[in-house]
């Protein structure tokens, strides 16, 4: 069976086909993306990110199909992101997939966006029944599989972790391209002082508004020198660098403690980080001495699958298809909230 | 290929004063009815204004009508951005073009 996936919850765009064949790992024939990029020290708006998705809709569907010369008549179904996300973004995309089914004659298959990071960091990994940690610039989960369902045991309270970085990253106008997230990463690599940052772990969950809030501040301290210049406890100015390797390290901290805690919990000592900031080599760093203390290990992918793609959606969306799944055509709607458990996993025991 | 020319016309109704009613020609009966579907799964978003879409053979009508202005405009822009991605996706994804390159 042959699946298309459109994904488009956030500023990237990723079109994907996959093929699932009985008893064989799944063939990957297409993933192709294109990411809308905002200036440093701007954000992307819905509207804006929408515009960006139709413009080039077209464009990558085609070239995925001719890369990888598929035939329409191979595919079975269209999948596409139904949430959750930003609400323009991700309707653009639908709009589009509900096009190409009525022109094609296949059957839709509305896809959960975290479901897509999970299932595919599963297939690509080889990791069987992990603590997922799901990192992104629109979600922080730590989930666990339990009963036909992803259950989430701890979450971001207020922001998710890459939304907090990404916002930090404008502070200072750290560079969009590729993504801010990438780019704090290597500043923080030239960092070294770790200043004191609201530690906010919440029993399972986390907060990161407080801390954000405490950045900005210091960021502003850092560009404007007022009141004074920031300093170290040496009384040396603190560089961008530094408030970088700062930020990072707390915040993966964190991250690390309460997947940890859902470790414990559930009795597992694998973990699988999806998500766009998953492929932040110090988080799966910090996550793998935590792992290996645990005597269990650390599973992440590459940027191929980390950062969102329409592979994932494809894939998530072909599993729930085998099992005779579609979505009726009125009901090809997207939406912002969509909780990882809400989906019943039927695909797996 | 669809050669999209919105003829904007309006209509008076008391309650809702203004009003847009788009018409697109298309190639095809069935084009118009695909992109009818493609755009009537969305509810509109706000109570403030109401759509109606109608495939009239080869002709995609879609009529709005507002309270304000402003909710007029809103509206309708988002319908137009649509329709030309659907347009494009129409003209270069279609199964017969498709087919003339093989796939």
């Amino acid at each position: 069976m042959i699946a298309l996936g459109l994904e488009g919850s956030a500023n990237k765009l990723g079109v994907g086909l996959i093929r699932h064949s009985p008893g064989a790992p799944a063939e990957i024939l297409s993933n192709i993306r294109h990411t809308y990029i905002s200036p440093p020290g701007e954000g992307f708006l819905p509207k804006d990110t929408a515009k960006h998705h139709r413009a080039w809709v077209v464009t990558l569907v085609k070239r995925a199909l001719k890369e990888s010369g598929t035939k329409i008549a191979d595919i079975d179904c269209i999948c596409y992101t139904k949430g959750p996300g930003m609400g323009a973004p991700l309707q653009s995309v639908a709009v589009a997939a509900r096009c190409l089914s009525l022109m094609w004659n296949k059957p839709v298959v509305g896809v959960n966006h975290c479901i897509g990071h999970i299932e595919m960091g599963r297939e690509i990994t080889g990791a069987d029944n992990p603590v997922v940690l799901y990192v992104s610039g629109g979600n922080t989960q730590v989930i666990a599989y339990a009963e036909q369902r992803y259950r989430i045991f701890g979450e971001a309270l207020d922001v998710a972790v890459g939304n907090c970085l990404d916002r930090f990253a404008r502070t200072l106008q750290i560079s969009n391209d590729p993504a801010p997230g990438y780019n704090i990463e290597q500043m923080a690599k030239q960092g070294k002082v770790l200043l004191d940052l609201p530690y906010a772990v919440k029993g399972m969950d986390c907060s990161f508004s407080g801390i954000l809030a405490t950045m900005e501040q210091l960021a502003s301290q850092l560009l404007t020198r007022k009141p004074k210049p920031l300093v170290d406890s040496d009384g040396n100015e603190v560089t961008k660098e530094d408030l970088c390797f700062t930020l990072q390290e707390t915040v993966f901290s964190m991250l690390v403690e309460i997947t940890e805690r859902a470790m414990a919990h559930v009795g597992s000592s694998q973990v699988l980080i999806v998500g766009g900031v998953g492929c932040n080599e110090r988080l799966q760093e910090m996550m793998g001495l935590m792992a290996r203390d645990r005597g269990g290990s650390v599973y992440a992918t590459d940027e191929r699958f980390c950062i969102d793609n329409g592979i994932m959606i494809a894939h998530a969306g072909l599993l729930a298809y085998g099992t005779g799944y579609t979505t009726p055509f009125e009901e090809t709607t997207c939406t912002q909230r969509f909780r990882t458990d809400q989906v019943h996993v039927n695909w797996r025991a | 290929m669809a050669n999209a020319n919105p003829i904007a016309t309006t209509r008076a109704d008391p309650a809702f004063p203004h009003s847009l009613t788009i018409s697109v020609p298309l190639p095809t009966p069935r084009l118009a009815t695909t992109l009818m579907r493609s755009l009537a799964v969305d509810q509109e978003l706000s109570p403030l204004v109401h759509r109606d879409f109608h495939a009239h053979g080869s002709t995609l009508v879609v009529s709005y009508k507002a309270t304000t202005a402003r909710m007029l405009r809103v509206a309708t822009n988002g319908v137009f951005e649509s329709l030309g991605t659907l347009l494009r996706l129409v003209e270069e994804l279609d199964v017969g073009v498709m087919s003339e390159e093989g796939l």
